[in-house]
């Protein structure tokens, strides 16, 4: 069963394609890793599920509700945590979460899980602003954690972390469809990173979707393609390569 | 439970603190004004609160408006300079909730702060014209009347914030429109009614002129208006964003 499913997923600024006819299946209980290049529509595709910017075309479900007349309660559903952490610097990162947990109607105990989950719970007291660039990062998972929702949707969770904490963070996230019982669409630009924790990844190149499936999938299908096989960052890296120089060869005969 | 949280989130920045001192400075200006001009004010016809009023409002509605210009810029740059805003659009808050939670807050603090000032008056009125008798359904009255004139200047000052993630860009639009009209003749008709115009009118001169319940529907519909264009320029900014 698909947790997360989009039907061509469009959103366009003017004449700018940011995503293309996006068909997505994310299924329940898996992490999937969302990859691409920056400005590839990773971000763009996210908010989207979260109703920060408006498709221009197509459709998508979470947990078989539809947006946008189900924009309240998809929400309740879906942990989130998008581009660069989002607080309020004057608030300790205690009260950060407090305000989440007011609205989502959760005790007051989840916040002491969120802050354990992320390792925070000793600095629950200090100003957000005064966070170092990581503990931000934290705070922000921390507030896609709270309630433990049953989607999770994290955009490059792991910048500005140092290794350990990435290490730490990515251990968290793979672990937590079966702890939490939570399906996680985690992005990142790095195939590296998301090899460790996906079960299904999709690449993204220009907003369009050039592979959806599991990374034994990827390696099968690039050593039909001859492409790279051995190592799935050249694997990716070809995959875009081969992608813009088609896209480069389209543009250059429509211009002629 | 909005309006608790919009309290919460103005935890540190100073902003109920300000809020009192500018309340205080204001209840403090007639004091310092009579004091000062007495035998000016003393012997001059009419009602002592109406005297009083006349002779300090100005400069109170001055204060008074300069509060909700920062205060809206100071609720908002909270907002967007950790992008708190968007975690909060991520969850599951109906579109407007913030924007009208910041309003009922700042709706609460002028109306403590002109409770303030109308009973500065009236202390004033009995000090220095002997045989006047405060009467507190009088102070409410006109307090009443005078946020009710200050509601659209502050749900517009709202929406500008709103609009703008710089905060001093929507502090210089808000500087700018005070000054512009503020200049516009009271006594207009037209005039008296905009924002950033209505608070420097006072009760007794639109009691005089038989435009209390004018005041009073065209405020809170200017209120309303402006409360509508921000839920319009929530839903427009999906799409481009």
């Amino acid at each position: 069963m698909n947790m997360i499913e989009t039907h061509n997923l469009t959103k366009s600024y003017g004449s700018f394609t940011a995503v293309s006819r996006l068909n997505l299946h994310i299924r329940k209980g898996t992490v999937y890793g969302f990859l691409g290049p920056n400005g590839a529509g990773k971000s763009t595709t996210m908010k989207m599920f979260l109703g920060l910017t408006a498709p221009t075309g197509g459709t998508f479900q979470i947990d078989g509700k539809s947006y946008p007349r189900d924009r309240t309660a998809i929400l309740k559903e879906v942990g989130s945590f998008i581009e660069a952490p989002s607080f309020y610097g004057n608030l300790t990162g205690e009260e950060n979460l407090d305000i989440i947990r007011k609205i989502l109607g959760l005790p007051k105990s989840s916040i002491e899980d969120a802050l354990r989950l992320t390792g925070l719970a000793e600095f629950r007291k200090r100003p957000a602003k005064k966070y170092s660039l990581g503990m931000k990062q934290r705070l922000g998972l921390a507030g896609a954690l709270l309630g433990r929702p049953p989607v999770l949707i994290l955009d490059e969770p792991t910048n500005g972390l140092d290794p350990a904490g990435i290490h730490e963070i990515r251990s968290l996230i793979r672990s937590l469809p079966e702890q939490f019982d939570c399906t996680v669409l985690v992005s990142s630009h790095l195939l590296s990173e998301i090899e460790l924790m996906a079960d299904d990844i999709g690449i993204l190149n220009h907003g369009r979707l050039l592979f959806e499936g599991t990374l034994d999938s990827l390696r099968s299908s690039a050593r039909i393609s001859g492409l790279p096989s051995d190592n799935l960052e050249d694997t990716f890296l070809a995959m875009i390569d081969g992608d813009n120089k088609c896209r480069g060869r389209q543009k250059g005969g429509a211009d002629r | 439970m909005t309006f608790g949280i919009e309290i919460k989130k103005l935890k540190r920045t100073g902003y109920l603190p300000a809020c009192l001192g500018a309340a205080a400075l204001a209840a403090l200006f007639p004091a310092v004004n009579m004091a000062a001009r007495s035998e000016t004010f003393t012997v001059m016809p009419g009602a002592p609160l109406d005297i009083v009023t006349d002779a300090s409002w100005q400069v109170m509605a001055m204060l008074n408006v300069m509060l909700l210009i920062c205060g809206a810029c100071l609720m908002y740059h909270i907002e967007y300079a950790d992008s708190g805003i968007q975690k909060m659009s991520s969850l599951p808050v109906r579109p407007g909730q913030i924007f009208f939670g910041k309003a009922a807050v700042t709706a609460l603090v002028m109306a403590v702060s002109l409770v303030l000032e109308t009973s500065a008056l009236s202390l004033c009125a009995d000090r220095w014209f002997p045989g006047f008798e405060p009467d507190i359904r009088e102070i409410f009255i006109r307090a009443g009347f005078q946020w009710i004139t200050l509601l659209p200047t502050g749900v517009l000052m709202l929406l500008i914030a709103s609009l703008c993630r710089n905060m001093w860009v929507s502090l210089g639009t808000g500087i700018i429109l005070v000054f512009t009209l503020s200049v516009l003749p009271t006594d207009n008709p037209a005039a008296a009614f905009l924002p950033f115009c209505s608070p420097f009118q006072t009760f007794s001169s639109a009691s005089g002129q038989g435009l209390i319940p004018a005041f009073i529907a065209v405020c809170l519909t200017e209120s309303l208006c402006f409360g509508i264009a921000e839920l319009i320029c929530q839903k427009l900014r999906r799409y481009f964003e």
